[in-house]
């Protein structure tokens, strides 16, 4: 299962990834992977990583840190994963000095999908940054649009997309469920 | 307590006038009221304008969402979304709109209702 969350700035969105992610691991039994991307710049920065840390802490989350080239990390074993967030790895693909730079998108999406093939479900966490209506710079411009990109990609691919508001999963999209109906649809017309 | 949240200029207050039969003397204005007036309110519009200026003036809210549970249970309250852009370059804008997103959640967590209006459209999205 593929399950990508949006949502705003404090809408709750990593704690309700956060619980899905654990309850996932709880009922299969499986190791419960988090993937770290946010780079501690400055004070503000750390202090943003120490809150999710304290959010995390007794969940029985295995940490591994990767703030660039997705596709290259290896997973201990095939587990349940979460990759928190997007935004994150997008800016540091784009920004930072080994990122993918143009190729920002694609560094993105290969990656979500080599940790997809890796894992038994993966819960991905991104940024609604497209709603303030403020015209920004060329470069802030082009981060938006490499973000909803992927964003678009991602959500086409998952098998369920939930939006976050003030901490209320709102379904955007759920393909498990059809499959659920059209598996017992065909059931009941084959007993017929 | 009730929340209405959404961006702004949704008609988040004619649709919670017109849902909950409110005369506009039922709504405080939270751009401009005092903390007393908050807990005497039937509603309460610009939430968030209320925080921005608790932020300003240095004093803590983290006690608010208890507070108004305890003294103003009945309250409705509307409140932008403020969320859902790029991150701001100063770090006031930056604690702003992330102090106010997490007083939603904790507010949406104490309220039996939350409602989320769009284009004037209001829908339900937590309810009991």
């Amino acid at each position: 299962m593929f399950e990508l969350i949006i949502g705003g700035s404090g809408s709750g969105k990593s704690e309700y990834a956060e619980n899905l992610a654990m309850n996932l691991a709880r009922e299969e039994y499986l190791p419960l992977y988090y993937i770290a991307t946010m780079l501690p710049y400055g004070e503000e920065g750390k202090k943003r990583i120490e809150r999710h840390q304290k959010l995390r802490a007794g969940k029985g989350f295995y940490t591994i840190e990767c703030y660039v080239n997705l596709r290259r990390l290896v997973l201990p074993a095939r587990g349940i994963v979460l990759l928190e967030c997007l935004s994150n790895l997008t800016a540091n693909e784009m920004f930072e000095d080994d990122g993918a730079k143009e190729q920002t998108t694609e560094a993105v999406l290969s990656g979500v999908s080599k940790v997809r093939e890796g894992s038994r479900h993966l819960v991905v966490v991104t940024n609604d940054i497209f709603s303030d209506g403020i015209t920004y710079d060329e470069t802030t411009v082009r981060y938006q649009k490499y973000l909803g990109e992927a964003n678009q990609r991602l959500a086409a691919m998952a098998d369920q997309v939930t939006e976050v508001v003030c901490g209320i999963p709102l379904q955007l999209k759920n393909t498990l469920q059809k499959t659920e109906m059209r598996d017992k649809c065909e059931s009941v017309v084959e007993q017929l | 307590m009730i929340l209405i949240v959404g961006g702004a200029f949704q008609g988040k207050k004619a649709y919670a006038r017109q849902t909950f039969s409110l005369e506009e003397t039922d709504i405080t204005d939270g751009g401009s009221c005092e903390l007393e007036e908050i807990f005497q309110a039937r509603a309460l519009s610009h939430f968030h304008e209320y925080i921005r200026r608790c932020l300003e003036a240095d004093r803590d809210v983290s006690t608010l969402p208890e507070m108004l549970g305890k003294k103003n249970p009945q309250v409705i309250l509307i409140a932008n979304e403020l969320g859902s852009g790029v991150v701001p370059t100063e770090a006031f804008d930056r604690e702003y709109r992330e102090t106010v997103g997490r007083l939603c959640c904790a507010l949406a967590k104490e309220a039996e209702e939350v409602h989320r209006v769009v284009c004037g459209i209001g829908r339900v999205i937590k309810y009991g």
